[in-house]
């Protein structure tokens, strides 16, 4: 006697594909062979799958499958094993290195010295681009005088100041507050002199030297 | 599957997974016919067919330490291949197929006696999904269980896919079951 349970339509016609590729357990052939000899829907179905896929297997008649040609997957499994040796030898590197830790306090010591010695030479380095104010940058014809007037000397006072000494501004004044001034071009070095003396005197001059300092007779 | 063939399997891909390359070539031979014929189906050009079988056979060589036996080796595999010719046939369809697609269902529909080209026609009419449920059926023979472990899907998405499949091809090749009974009398 049959015991099986029928199936619903909806589900052996779902299942009549793998029915005919021969898939199915069992038990769910059966199960679905039983349904189908009642259903005349599934059997009509299950003839129309068997043609289709006859048809299809027909038509599309397997391409001629080529002989087997290793050598592209060889060469990307080499590339591929090259690739994984190279890794682990640097691995293995570093951990023979780390074996002992007197290595890794020698690292420790250097990576500390050059970051303390980048950082201590670093600013010195930048810092070098300084310049003197006495620097002659090309001025030194005894014409030149670097002045630092005091904050409080009015424009108007500058250039009564400066008409009264015969001097002119020709540069500045620079980040440091530094004028460059020069002296007529008849004025002798002696008469620069004694306008420098003067600038040196005054009380809104903070500082005042010849460019060419050193370098005069 | 015999339980015999799976331990046979399950064997070859320890080997493989110990990087024995003997065992690799052996796993390659006993795979290339079937993993070439699957994906020669779904590909249009043979290049892409090769590039592709070796990209999943590359998947094989690298993960084959990774596979726990939950499924037969031969899902496994096929589940590399479903996803590497997923792949391809999207951009196939990106890049190439509007000559393909360009062919009107209608006129499918409408062939009496429809010949490769048009059956090729007609399947590409199926989304990707829908032919690769097609092709897993009818030409690979797997089961729907099967087939739901390659496509990392649900059984029941699989029964729906093929459900759409068969609807689609039945308005596309109505005459085939004609052909086929004309051709079974020929051959009678
Ligand atoms: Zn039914």
């Amino acid at each position: 006697m049959n015991t099986r349970k029928l199936m619903p339509h909806e589900e052996a016609i779902e299942l009549l594909p793998w029915l005919i590729n021969d898939s199915l357990s069992g038990d769910e052939r059966d199960t679905v062979l039983d349904h189908a000899r009642s259903c005349v829907i599934c059997r009509r179905e299950t003839k129309a799958l068997e043609n289709l896929r006859d048809s299809v297997k027909r038509v599309i008649s397997p391409a001629p499958i080529p002989a087997p040609d290793m050598r592209n997957i060889n060469a990307r499994i080499d590339a591929l094993i090259h690739r994984q040796n190279l890794g682990r030898r640097w691995l293995s590197w570093i951990a023979e290195f780390c074996v002992s830790p007197w290595r890794i306090v020698f690292v420790a010591q250097t990576v500390l010295l050059v970051v303390l010695g980048t950082a201590v030479l670093w600013p010195t380095t930048r810092n070098a681009e300084f310049t003197t104010l006495t620097q002659s940058q090309d001025l030194a014809d005894g014409h030149y005088l670097r002045v630092v007037f005091s904050p409080d000397l009015t424009h108007a006072r500058l250039g009564v100041l400066l008409d009264d000494l015969g001097l002119a501004i020709v540069d500045g004044p620079s980040e440091r507050g530094v004028y460059t001034l020069a002296t007529q071009n008849s004025m002798a070095v002696a008469e620069r002199d004694i306008a420098l003396t003067h600038l040196s005197n005054h009380r809104s001059v903070l500082f005042a030297q010849p460019v060419d300092l050193g370098a005069a007779p | 599957m015999t339980n015999a063939s799976n331990a046979n399997d399950l064997a070859l891909l320890y080997r493989v997974g110990r990087g024995d390359r003997g065992a690799f070539s052996e796993l390659y031979r006993l795979y290339q016919p079937r993993l070439y014929g699957y994906l020669r189906r779904l590909l249009p050009d043979p290049t892409t067919v090769e590039e592709v079988l070796d990209d999943v056979m590359l998947v094989v060589w690298k993960d084959a330490r990774k596979f726990r036996g939950r499924s037969a080796m031969s899902t496994w595999i096929f589940g590399i291949a479903y996803r590497k010719a997923m792949t391809a046939i999207r951009s196939e369809l990106r890049y190439q197929a509007p000559l393909d697609r360009s062919t009107d269902a209608n006129a499918i529909a409408d062939k009496t006696s429809p010949d490769i080209d048009w059956i090729r026609a007609a399947l590409v009419h199926l989304s990707p999904d829908h032919r690769q449920v097609v092709e897993l059926t009818y030409f690979s023979g797997f089961s729907y269980a099967e087939i739901a472990a390659i496509a990392s899907c649900p059984i029941n998405t699989v029964k729906t896919r093929m459900f759409h499949a068969r609807r689609r091809l039945k308005v596309l090749l109505p005459a085939l079951a004609g052909q086929a009974r004309e051709h079974d009398r020929e051959h009678a």
